[in-house]
């Protein structure tokens, strides 16, 4: 039997992440252009490696248990809290946890301590890749299905998808969907080997572009069957599906950013005349940049929406980037605006892309956000307040 | 309209209880699928070989979607990266740390048998196997899906004695990899054939009881999952009239996902009389994850 479907809005948003503890925070930075990467000391073998990191403070020295748990628990509070669920509602709600690197930070940590020792292994103090969601779900007292969603830089996106599929069905009343992607070395000293950091800082669809910053954040989304405000959003339509152009790259020629930005349309209802401002994945990597590009002129052609790139504001989030870059642009845009990066690809380039220079009005109605994983995992979301 | 059912289209995988050394894969890889896979490891060639050996031959639709769940993933590529950073001091290889993503199991899946849908990699603590038929089963009602590979791998890796301490076990705990996949897809209730009925994520023990009523019958058969309690959930089965249990995992070594293999013990080895498996398994906190797969 198919449960009643109903109605699903974002009732609540958290986040931390480089730009401040908290969306205020967040609102007021994406107001000004966004700051320069500083370069983050990481230890390897007898040296060290220097990276450019848009995070917050103490990545390198905090206890990386109480630095998760203390960063991801804020943004939760904080939408569960702007969502006003109650301790009864929390316990029908379901988890959903998007991240690509898990509680990694940890299990290197207890690594690095038991080698001091000499019978060490690595993931000897959490293997299981439900951890983290079971954790969470505790802490905050959520009591419906936890689910962790690992899809690499698609991954809290896709959580969202879920967790509102979740609400819409019946099958929770409401769903508590997390971004979770915190400093670690793994995915620090991974990205370094594969030499995608920019020296420069990111410039998405830019004659420029070299690479990524490395970027964490923690976001929080609640997903409810009740209209908060006039202005609020819900998601619209999304879709997802697999590339295998490359395991590490979308299909350079656009077709399979275009097929999974139309799908997200046509379910969503919306014509591609009809949407106010698009959010790039923008890695300003050469690869997925120019696959980006490709796709969005498929699907826009000469008639391009606005488009603006976020991740230049706090580096690539991964697992995180779906949520903290969502809760980004329907904050901004719920104040009428789209954030603007002056001086980053200010015209059409060779990639034929321009984004935003300023904050930029925008008013009501459906906006779309791209995503593109590791795993040929590409997803987009129609988001809508019209 | 014709009322709708979620049909097993196929099903099949591997299951070997590891005594000492995890065999090596590739023979099998290139027996299952005609050819070598170069440049995977051990995690992406358990996959690949349960998804072939569940398509026997068939080719799925190109918008087939791929759930895989794993209860500890690719511990291979994790455990290579860290030892890289931690004992070597080097950063990682790039093919490793790219393999460290999950997903990509699911990319070389869909690379493998031509697959463009959607691609989920979910985990929960209890219930893998549970949490990506539960995905699965709402994009198939949801209409997004209409097709889907759902599948669970657990690997086992040497020395066996630190497997079994990661995986908290007793030092002699036998143990074995795992992977298991349905291929599943949507159509008329009416046409002959196995389906899956429900898939349900239940708060407690009184919502277990409802689920139980609503589908006891003459032919069910309750089978216990790996982290449940038996008397508990036979007693609830009792309750509502099914008396008949199926243990499907009796003598199998230990790894995370054998709720996995259910469906396929069920229709390849179902008792007399038994038409119906209600399959329960149950979490730390008390809550139930719960499926049913009715022979055709």
């Amino acid at each position: 039997m198919t449960p009643a479907q109903s109605e699903t809005w974002f009732t609540g948003a958290g986040l931390v992440s480089a730009l401040g503890a908290g969306v205020a925070e967040t609102l007021a930075a994406l107001r000004r252009p966004p700051g320069a990467p500083r370069d983050l000391t990481v230890p390897l073998g007898a040296g060290v490696e220097s990276i450019p990191f848009l995070g917050r403070d103490s990545a390198v020295d905090e206890d990386p248990t109480q630095r998760l748990f203390r960063m991801a628990e804020a943004a939760a509070r904080e939408a569960i809290s702007a969502a006003g669920l109650t301790p009864a509602q929390l316990r029908t709600t379901a988890l959903l946890v998007g991240t690509s690197s898990l509680d990694i930070s940890i299990t290197e940590d207890a690594f690095a301590r038991d080698l001091q020792s000499g019978d060490a292994h690595p993931l000897m103090t959490n293997s299981s890749m439900g951890h983290l969601g079971r954790v969470m779900a505790k802490h905050l007292g959520v009591g419906g299905v936890d689910l962790t969603i690992n899809t690499a830089c698609t991954a809290s996106a896709n959580a969202l998808v879920y967790g509102e599929q979740l609400v819409r069905s019946g099958r929770a009343s409401h769903a508590l969907v997390l971004g979770i992607e915190l400093f670690n070395r793994t995915t620090a000293l991974g990205f370094k080997g594969l030499d995608l950091f920019s020296p420069h800082g990111m410039r998405p669809f830019d004659k420029d572009r070299r690479g990524i910053v490395l970027g964490e954040a923690c976001a929080a989304v609640v997903i409810g069957p009740t209209r908060p405000n006039d202005n609020a959003f819900r998601l619209a339509g999304s879709a997802n599906l697999c590339d295998t152009h490359g395991i590490s790259a979308a299909n350079p020629d656009g077709s399979t950013v275009a097929a999974v930005i139309n799908q997200a349309l046509d379910l969503a209802g919306v014509a591609s005349r009809d949407v106010r401002a698009v959010k790039s994945h923008g890695t300003a990597s050469l690869l997925n940049d120019e696959a980006e590009a490709a796709g969005l002129k498929r699907v826009f052609g000469d008639a391009m929406p606005t488009i603006c790139a976020l991740k230049p504001f706090i580096g690539h989030t991964f697992g995180a980037c779906g949520l903290t870059e969502l809760v980004m642009m329907c904050a901004a845009a719920s104040e009428g605006f789209v954030p603007g990066t002056p001086g980053i690809s200010p015209a059409p380039g060779d990639l034929g892309i321009g984004i935003t220079q300023a904050p930029t009005p925008v008013g009501r109605g459906a906006f779309l956000l791209n995503y593109f994983g590791f795993g040929g995992n590409n997803t987009a979301l129609v988001v809508s307040n019209g | 309209m014709a009322e709708r059912a979620i049909f097993i289209r196929g099903l099949g995988g591997y299951y070997a209880e590891v005594a000492e050394t995890p065999p090596e894969l590739g023979p099998l890889v290139k027996e299952t699928l005609g050819a070598q896979v170069r440049r995977i490891g051990r995690f992406v060639q358990l996959a690949l070989i349960g998804a072939a050996r569940s398509l026997v031959g068939q080719t799925p639709p190109q918008d087939t979607g791929v759930y895989l769940t794993s209860g500890r993933g690719d511990m291979e590529m994790t455990i290579d990266v860290m030892n890289q950073l931690y004992r070597d001091g080097q950063p990682p290889r790039p093919l490793s740390f790219i393999n460290t993503v999950s997903n990509s199991a699911c990319f070389y899946i869909a690379k493998q048998f031509g697959l463009r849908g959607r691609s989920a990699f979910v985990c929960n603590s209890h219930f893998s196997f549970e949490a990506a038929l539960y995905l699965a089963m709402l994009d198939m009602e949801a209409g997004v899906t209409s097709s889907a590979l759902v599948g669970s791998v657990d690997i086992a890796l040497a020395p066996l004695d630190v497997h079994r301490r990661r995986l908290r076990l007793a030092p002699d705990t036998p143990v074995a990899e795992g992977s298991h996949w349905l291929w599943l897809q949507p159509g008329d209730a009416s046409q002959p054939g196995p389906r899956v009925t429900s898939m349900e994520m239940l708060a407690d023990g009184d919502a277990l009881r409802q689920w139980m009523q609503a589908h006891a019958g003459d032919g069910a058969i309750v089978a216990i999952g790996q982290c449940a309690i038996a008397d508990e959930v036979t007693a609830i089965a009792a309750g509502v009239g099914v008396t008949r249990s199926f243990d499907y995992r009796d003598g199998r070594a230990y790894y995370d996902s054998q709720s996995g293999d259910a469906a396929a013990a069920f229709l390849s080895r179902r008792p007399e009389g038994a038409t119906t498996l209600l399959h329960v398994n149950c979490d730390a906190e008390g809550r139930f994850a719960v499926f049913a797969v009715k022979a055709g």
